[in-house]
Formats: C-alpha cells, structure tokens, sequence
C-alpha cells in the first residue's frame, strides 16, 4: 500500500494531515498542541462526540505530528467492534508493543487508537482499563467513542477528555464548497446546504454524499441530484418498514425487514437505530407520538441487547408501531 | 399447463454420467459391472432415498445394453416368495459370467432393507441364498445405511455407498430442467428447494414441479410453501394445539406435551403470529409476550433448562391472547429465519469482505462502513463500474458485482 | 484441524496393525512415494477418526476435487459450507468458480 498513493474517496483525500487545518475545531486543537509540545507528558485522551465531527481525523494528526511520515509503523488502529473481544484487544496490542516499538524520536511511545470504545462492555471496559495500565510505559491510548458516559469511571479518570461538537453548518458549507472547487465540480450553494441538512452535522456524511452526487449527474451537483442521491442512499428501504408498520400493515413491514437482514446483513440492533433515525424524519407524527415510539423503540433495543433474536425483536416491535397506528387512528400515508 | 408427465420421470438418467454426484459410488459401481472376474458377484448399493441408487442401475443398464429383472424385496417377504422369482431368474439365463460386450441381465432387488424385520429375518437368508445360487450378478439397493443389518450380506456382496447429492450439482440440474421447462426461477429459489431436499435428487425435482409448474415462475417467496422433509409431525400438532386452545392452561399444556424443539417452536409462534391475530393490538399483545419468550430464551441459555417452564407460559400466553377469534389458517412453516438464513449468510459475508476494505482505507470499523459508506460506494459503482474508487479500495471483480447487482431498495 | 489431500498424503510411521486397519477402512499405499490415497470411502467415518488419532489433532478434513476442472479446494471455500451433510469428506465436488459456470449441468455430463 503505498503512502503516496492518491486516496480517491475524498473523506480520506480531504482528511486534514495537520492540526491547523482542522475544521471549526479550535478549542480542542489548542488544548492538544500544549500537549504536543512535550510529548513526554502527553496523557491517554478520550474523544468523544457525534459521528463524523473530526474525532479520528484530530487522532491521525495527533499521530503524524508525533511520528511523521512513518506514524502507521507506531499507531495501532483498533475498533471495538471489529475485535473478538477484550482478549483479541488484549493480544493484538502486545503484539504491537513488542518487537522494539517502543517510541520514535522524543516520542517514548506508540500509539493505540481504539474507535467506538463506548460498544465495549463493562466488564470488557474494566479489562481495557488493567491493560491500559500495565502498558502504560510504552503505550498512550486515544479513546475515541460517542458517548463519554458509557466509558467506565476508571478510564475517564484516566484521560484527559475532549469533547467534539456538531460542526458549525456554515463552516460545513465553506468546506463542502472548497473541496467542489479542487475537484473542478459545479456546487450550488442550494445544494451545498441541502447536503449539510441532511448530514445533521456528520461532515463525513456530507463529504460522502458530495462525491456520489457529483458522479450522479457528471460534475455538475444542483438541488434535485442531492435529492435523488440522499433518496437511495439514505435507508429509503427502512423508511417504508417503518411506514408499513405504522399504516398497520404488519406482514408487509416484516418482509421489508427480513429483506433488510437478508440483503444487507444489518443486524438487529443497526436496524433499531435506523428505525430511531427514520422515526424523527417522519413528517406525519406529532412530537409526543415520537417521543411514545421512541420509547417502545428503546424498550426493544434494550431487550436485544439481553441476548434476544433479532427477527423476533424487531418483529414484535414493528407489531407495537402497527397497533400505535390504529389506536392513534390510521396515520400512514406514503 | 401441467403435463400429465412427472418430471423425474422425465428427467430420469439415460446415461451414467447424467447421474448427479456420488462419482467415487459410480466409479465402483462401473468397475463391478465390468471385471471379469469379479471378486463377489453381488453389490449392494447403500445410502439415503433419492440419490441415485435405483438410477444409477437403470442409467447403466440403458449404456450398457443388459437387462434388469427387478424385483421389489420389500413387497416379497418370505423366502418362498424371493426364490420363485429369483430362482427362475437366476436358472434360465444361461450367462455365467457378465460382460458389457454380452448383452445380459442383472438381477435388481431394490429396497432390500424392507426385508430385515424381526417377522422377515428369513429374508436375509433368502437374499444371500439368491446371490450364491444366481447365476447372473446381483444389485441391491438399500435406504437404511444401518450396517449392523446389512452385516451379514458382506460376505457375499460388496458394499458400495451412495451419500446426498451435494448442493451445487443439485441446483445446476434444477436450474437445467427450468430451463428445459421454460421455467423462469429465482436462483435463490433453486437453492432453497435443494437444501430443504437433504441432498434427495427426486424430491428436489418433485418439489421443483410443484411449486413451478403451475405458473412456470418461481420466487423465493414461493418456496414457503415446500412441505417439511422429515420433519417432526410434531410441530404441526403443537401449532395446531397451541393456537386453537381455548384457555392459557389448555395451551401451556400442548407446549410442555410436545416433543418439537423449543427454539423450532419459538420461530414458528412467532412467524405464524400475524396469521392468527387480524387485530392489531391483538397482534402487538401477543408479539410482545413473544417477545418476552425470547428474550427468557436467551437467559436459559444452555443450562438453566428449570426455567423452561417460564419460557413455555409466556409462549402459551401469546397463543391465547384471544382465544374466541381463532379461525383455522395455513402455518408457515419451516421457520421463516431458517429460509433467510440460508441465503443470506453467503451474502452477508461479501459485504463482510466489502465492508472491512472500505474500513481498511477509510480509518473506520466494519459496522460504520457497512451503515456509512456502503450505500455511497454502491452507488458510485453503479453509475460508473469502472470508477477508480473501486480499485482504490481494492474490491475486486466479484464484489464490484455483487454491490451492483444487490437489489435496489 | 488438519487437512488432507485424499489422492495422496502422508502420515507418520505406523505399526503393522494400524497399517492393515488403514487398509482395510480404504486407504492405499504407495511405496514409492510414501504415500496414502484413499481407495473406497464405504467407512469415511472411522476412517477418519484413526487418521486423527494418528495425527493426533482433533479433526481430520479432506480437500474436494472440482468434478469440472480437476482443481483442489478445501469445503472453507464453499459458500454452502454451513448446509452440506457431506462437508470436509474426501469426494469431488464443484469448486466455487466453475459453479459459476452457466453451463455447469451441460459440461458434466459432456465430460463424463
């Protein structure tokens, strides 16, 4: 793989190398360059915030300025959802360790980036926190995750905690708009904000919705081709579940779900989330009945995570939105 | 537009290659008929129904031109019986010794395990009394791949064995017949009919037949209504039993009687829930104690079989939710997730492979890929298949296409 | 888990007894070579089992031959693997890539 190589997905093409020119970012790339001065006091660091608001990319910075060119060769990626377990966690971080990676330069450590560490569980967390410990002389972790309050005590008292905000959509926009310029794209600024509204914040979203929209229609990228691209990208499938269900039809909402298991591999508890997403788009409910359903969604997502079957799960929920509908009095329409 | 033609009939091999798998039995089966002098001169061909034993002797029968006399050893159940029809058989024709270049004939006793019951035990004795005495070599096929009753014919025949014909032949050659049957037939059709037949070449083509000849198109959907093989009857008379009791009690009852398997029955409540209640609070009331089983499943785990009983009241109790609307209905059955799981798992490992080159390049788990990404690619690649994204993320030809080509939502 | 090549393989020496038992659960010999294939698979299952325990590994599986183009490959490659009765025994089969064969039916029965 080589590190020259042009990325071509222009999240990673357009992933800020350095610190300075992170986007709408500055309270926390003051913070971190005190740090990065003097490496040697750097802390384990627990980044934490919504998707797509520069928690990986500040880390990789954090990484290049620490290591330079060769910063992979000291920086582990990790995501808790891609391991095993704690143990496989466990394993592939002595691995790393070992073999005289022990630091670079004025830099006595490697680096652990571990994303979406709020997935681990308790106990996983409370193992997590032993090996941070233990390997605490040769090795600094940046935790990334979205909820700082489902990381363990212990950890956060490790760490020292930056917080990241949905980005400002104008400055959003402003980026959206640059990386058109580079990329010799025509972008109305009609649809530059149509895209940042969808994204709800998530500048990956929108960087990738930008570049399917701009292959759409051949460069040029007008309101209706975001329209259409965020239409089939945005889990249009899940929105017709969830609108079945609520006009009663529950047999039909069923089948659109096994074909959301069976085609996409979306497992029970991606498919609850979706549905929370959907549900607050669904322009035919009044808050309270958002916040009703929200609730009956939350009850079933927790019960997934007692160890229930999926197909079920999501079954009788979907039964629970379409007995909503019809005491609420029929409420889908398409 | 049904033919009066059965289509394994049809369908039936006229040639040994045509014979679906099993190559190693054929091979061995071949060698027999051919050697000229034969180490024993009866074979018994052994294995489960349906994959081509009896096929296979009238396939090789056909290209090698000899006759078979054929008998049926299970309607013959006395050794009187066997040797007049054998005995004949085996004196007349005067061939002692079987060639492919001689026209000659075999003698065929299909079923012979119909004959090892406790009242036939003389029919083992008339079988190997038939092989010894015969004149003409000996096939003879058997369904029970149990050896302890088939001990006492080794000495005097060879055992070849014949095993469920593997999946992908399966479907090549149901694919084949639709298309000689002008049948229009989703793929995944085809290898749900093939894994619900266990590896049986007949009842793949007569399930195939009757689920397609009417309409002459066949989706997955209609494969729902495939009738178990080997299934416990079981199932059906708990469904049955469960959801026409008139009280919790009388349900809860059925369920702890019943002998199918709780997690089978978990499904199959579930799946058939809708079916039963039209009322959709009904429904959401009887899902959610469903709901409830499930999730006490889950905690039983595979120790705390105790708690069973509390799993069963909460099933027994989603199956009476309403005791006075239950109208007889049709069950699904097998279990919906038995039919998706099938197809599925071999698709959900490809965007597994996507997904974790996506999140290689991209600084991201599998899971976001496969929620963030993957609908952007998809559609990069479908407007342009050759766009340099795909190269860069390394995804190869087969991937490209299965991106493209997995449905639209 | 280990796994074999059913046209030929070797094992470490056995004694007399073992050998003849090889033999007779279906195994052939190549002095040559030093070799074993496997003869007749009427006893797969307990043939199996004495090849694990002389190995001695927990389990012993057999790589297919493509009845279309002859190539080796292990029943892991298959995309049925988790619905095959006959999984990992020592048959021919039909390798991933000629099963995407359109022709597949057709171009068996031409090569036999």
């Amino acid at each position: 793989m080589g590190l020259d190589e042009e990325a071509l997905m222009w999240v990673e093409k357009y992933r800020p190398k350095n610190l300075d020119e992170i986007v709408d970012l500055h309270d926390v790339v003051a913070s971190l360059k005190a740090f990065l001065k003097t490496p040697r006091t750097m802390p384990h660091l627990l980044l934490a915030g919504l998707p797509g608001t520069g928690k990986t990319t500040v880390a990789l910075c954090i990484a290049r300025q620490l290591f330079g060119a060769n910063w992979k060769t000291f920086t582990l990626e990790l995501n808790a959802s891609d391991e095993r377990g704690i143990d496989t966690v466990r394993d592939r971080i002595k691995d790393f360790s070992r073999y005289g990676r022990t630091g670079f330069g004025d830099v006595p450590f490697v680096l652990i980036m571990l994303d979406e560490s709020d997935q681990m569980t308790g106990p996983a967390q409370t193992a997590l926190r032993r090996i941070m410990e233990t390997s605490s002389r040769t090795c600094r972790f940046i935790l990334i995750c979205n909820y700082s309050g489902k990381i363990i005590e212990p950890i956060q008292s490790r760490c020292a905690i930056f917080r990241f905000s949905k980005l400002d959509k104008k400055a959003m926009v402003e980026h959206l708009k640059s990386i058109a310029k580079k990329e010799c794209i025509s972008l109305s600024a009609e649809a530059a904000e149509s895209i940042v509204e969808y994204s709800e914040g998530d500048l990956r979203h929108a960087i990738n919705a930008l570049q399917t929209a701009a292959v759409y229609r051949d460069g040029v990228i007008d309101e209706k081709t975001v329209l259409q691209v965020m239409g089939e990208a945005s889990p249009r499938q899940v929105q017709l579940m969830l609108n079945k269900a609520l006009s009663g039809d529950f047999i039909e909402a069923r089948k659109l779900m096994y074909d959301l298991m069976g085609l996409y591999g979306f497992s029970g508890s991606e498919i609850v989330r979706q549905m929370q997403r959907e549900l607050l788009k669904v322009s035919y409910l009044s808050p309270e009945e958002k916040a009703d359903l929200t609730n009956i969604v939350g009850e079933y997502d927790f019960r997934l995570t007692q160890g229930a079957s999926n197909d079920i799960q999501l079954s009788a929920l979907l039964a629970q939105f379409s007995k909503f509908a019809k005491s609420k009095g029929k409420l889908g329409e398409r | 537009m049904k033919d009066n033609f059965l289509w394994v009939e049809k369908y039936r091999p006229k040639k040994i290659a045509e014979v679906l798998g099993n190559e190693d039995a054929k091979a061995a089966f071949v060698d027999w008929l051919k050697s000229k002098r034969r180490r024993k001169k009866a074979v018994l061909l052994y294995g489960p129904p349906g994959v081509g034993k009896t096929a296979l002797v009238n396939a090789a029968s056909n290209e090698f031109g000899f006759t078979i006399i054929e008998m049926n050893a299970s309607d013959t159940r006395t050794e009187k019986t066997i040797m007049k029809i054998a005995g004949p058989a085996t004196s007349f024709v005067a061939l002692d010794k079987f060639s492919t270049e001689t026209k000659g004939s075999l003698l065929f006793l299909d079923e012979v395990d119909g004959v090892f019951g406790k009242e036939d035990r003389g029919g083992i004795g008339a079988i190997i009394r038939t092989v010894e005495e015969s004149l003409i070599p000996v096939v003879m096929a058997a369904n029970d791949p149990d050896l302890q009753k088939l001990r006492p014919l080794k000495k005097v025949c060879e055992l070849i064995r014949f095993r469920q014909v593997r999946l992908p032949l399966l479907i090549a050659m149901l694919k084949r017949i639709c298309s000689m049957e002008h049948v229009e037939a989703e793929f995944e059709a085809l290898e749900r009919i093939a894994q619900n037949s266990g590896g049986d070449v007949r009842s793949a083509i007569n399930d195939l037949q009757s689920l397609a000849e009417e309409e002459r198109v066949l989706r997955l959907q209609d494969t729902t209504r495939l009738t178990p093989r080997n299934r416990n009857i079981g199932m059906f008379e708990t469904l049955k039993g469960v959801f026409s009791a008139r009280s919790l009690g009388e349900a809860a009852t059925m369920l702890n009687r019943s002998n199918a398997d709780h997690d089978d029955l978990l499904l199959s409540i579930s799946d058939n829930l809708p079916l039963r209640y039209e009322d959709p609070v009904d429904l959401s009331v009887a899902y959610d104690l469903v709901s409830r089983a499930d999730v006490f499943r889950g905690r039983i785990g595979a120790e705390n079989w105790h708690l069973l009983r509390y799993f069963y009241n909460f099933l027994a109790e989603a199956a009476t939710v309403c005791p006075q609307s239950y109208r007889p209905f049709e069950f699904i059955f097998p279990p919906i997730r038995i039919i998706t799981l099938f197809w599925t798992k071999s698709k959900r490992m490809a965007v597994d492979g996507i997904c974790a080159k996506i999140g290689a390049r991209c600084h991201v788990s599998r899971r976001t890929a496969k929620q963030e990404f993957l609908p952007f690619v998809k559609i990069v690649l479908e407007k342009e298949k050759s766009n340099a994204i795909a190269s860069w993320l390394r995804l190869n030809t087969e991937e490209i296409d299965y991106l493209t080509k997995m449905n639209k939502f | 888990m280990v796994c074999l090549n059913k046209k030929s393989f070797k094992l470490p020496f056995v004694g007399k007894d073992t050998f003849l038992l090889l033999m007779r659960l279906g195994l052939d010999y190549n002095k040559g070579q030093g070799s074993y294939c496997i003869k007749n698979c009427n006893n797969i299952e307990k043939l199996l089992d004495t090849i694990a325990n002389i190995l001695n590994t927990e389990k012993v599986t057999f790589l297919q031959s493509c009845v279309m183009c002859g190539k080796d490959f292990p029943c892991t490659d298959c995309r049925y693997y988790d619905l095959c009765a006959t999984k990992d025994l020592p048959f021919r089969c039909v390798c991933p890539q000629c099963l995407r064969n359109e022709r597949l039916y057709e171009e068996h029965v031409e090569r036999n």
